[in-house]
């Protein structure tokens, strides 16, 4: 995201506060925010076609890779090597799924909003202990999130 | 698996997320759980191919796909994930009218924490499958 913004603003594309609503809008964008960003960048210069076109760069070599490494790993995972390095592997990958979630978190634990965090930690980590799918935890969360009000600090873009 | 179906759960997943690994609770809940078509272990492999290539960090969902449906099944993965980025055009409409009101904002953030705590569970969930697995490899058991 730093390298893009630094690029396009030293191409004179965009400006720091064309880059602040980017960020913005990505934030409140569904799924991966660098790809809302990327959508949200070539939209602002080239419309549909540039949309399309920065979707695409943003995406199709990352998923032609991970297409690629996924198939070849299905065929050689019998091999006891292989399922060594596996092993140590996923073993990493949790480490880096606890690192994504902190670095969700780490923007709303700070003095001023930290009751206002907890409440919605509550809220959601009893509703997961109760059962209740992802999907409605998250609807709860936002209508708890809404009744308290209050400003939260954004979070980065990732 | 009927890889329209895996389009639009994993739609439904990423579309339901504010990050790229916020989606890994639901998917674990769709296929893993509920449908039975990916292990524990292939969900984690998902992750950690993801993970360790370059590019957008909710890609790992294209590997979800293959496990899932073969090549059909990362098409559909690589479509849902590209998808909800198409939302950022309207959004970038209505930003301007609705991202000033302070509930609103509160209730993105909301969603953004309870994420960050359905990704906690998810981890949890993760780390004694690969512990299981490290030591069924490693230890014989």
């Amino acid at each position: 995201m730093e390298l893009l913004r630094r690029t396009f603003i030293a191409a004179g594309a965009i400006d720091e506060a064309g880059n602040g609503g980017l960020v913005a809008v990505s934030r409140l964008t569904p799924g991966t925010n660098v790809l809302a960003y990327c959508v949200g960048l070539g939209w602002s210069l080239h419309r549909w076609a540039g949309a399309l076109a920065a979707l695409a760069a943003a995406s199709v070599p990352a998923s032609l890779v991970i297409f690629l490494l996924t198939m070849a790993l299905a065929r050689i995972d019998r091999y006891p090597i292989v399922r060594m390095a596996l092993a140590v592997g996923v073993l990493v990958a949790t480490l880096l799924v606890f690192s994504s979630a902190w670095y969700l978190l780490r923007p709303y634990v700070y003095a001023s909003v930290l009751t206002r965090t907890a409440v919605i930690i509550i809220v959601s980590g009893a509703l997961l202990v109760a059962g209740v799918t992802p999907v409605r935890i998250l609807l709860v969360s936002a209508a708890v999130g809404a009744a308290i009000g209050g400003r939260m600090q954004a979070p980065e873009v990732r | 698996m009927n890889p329209f179906v895996v389009y639009l759960l994993l739609l439904k997943a990423i579309a339901s997320s504010f990050a790229g690994m916020g989606s890994l609770p639901q998917i674990h809940q769709d296929f893993v759980q509920t449908r039975r078509v990916l292990s524990d272990d292939q969900l984690s492999q998902a992750v950690l191919v993801g993970r360790s290539t370059p590019g957008p960090v909710g890609a790992y969902v294209v590997a979800v796909g293959y496990f899932a449906a073969g090549w059909p099944g990362a098409f559909a993965g690589w479509l849902a994930m590209v998808t909800p980025a198409l939302a950022a055009i309207p959004l970038f409409v209505l930003m301007q009218r609705w991202l000033h009101v302070p509930r609103v904002r509160a209730a993105v953030d909301a969603v953004v924490i309870a994420s960050a705590v359905l990704l906690l569970s998810s981890a949890l969930r993760m780390t004694a499958d690969a512990l299981q697995q490290f030591s069924l490899v490693f230890l014989g058991g």
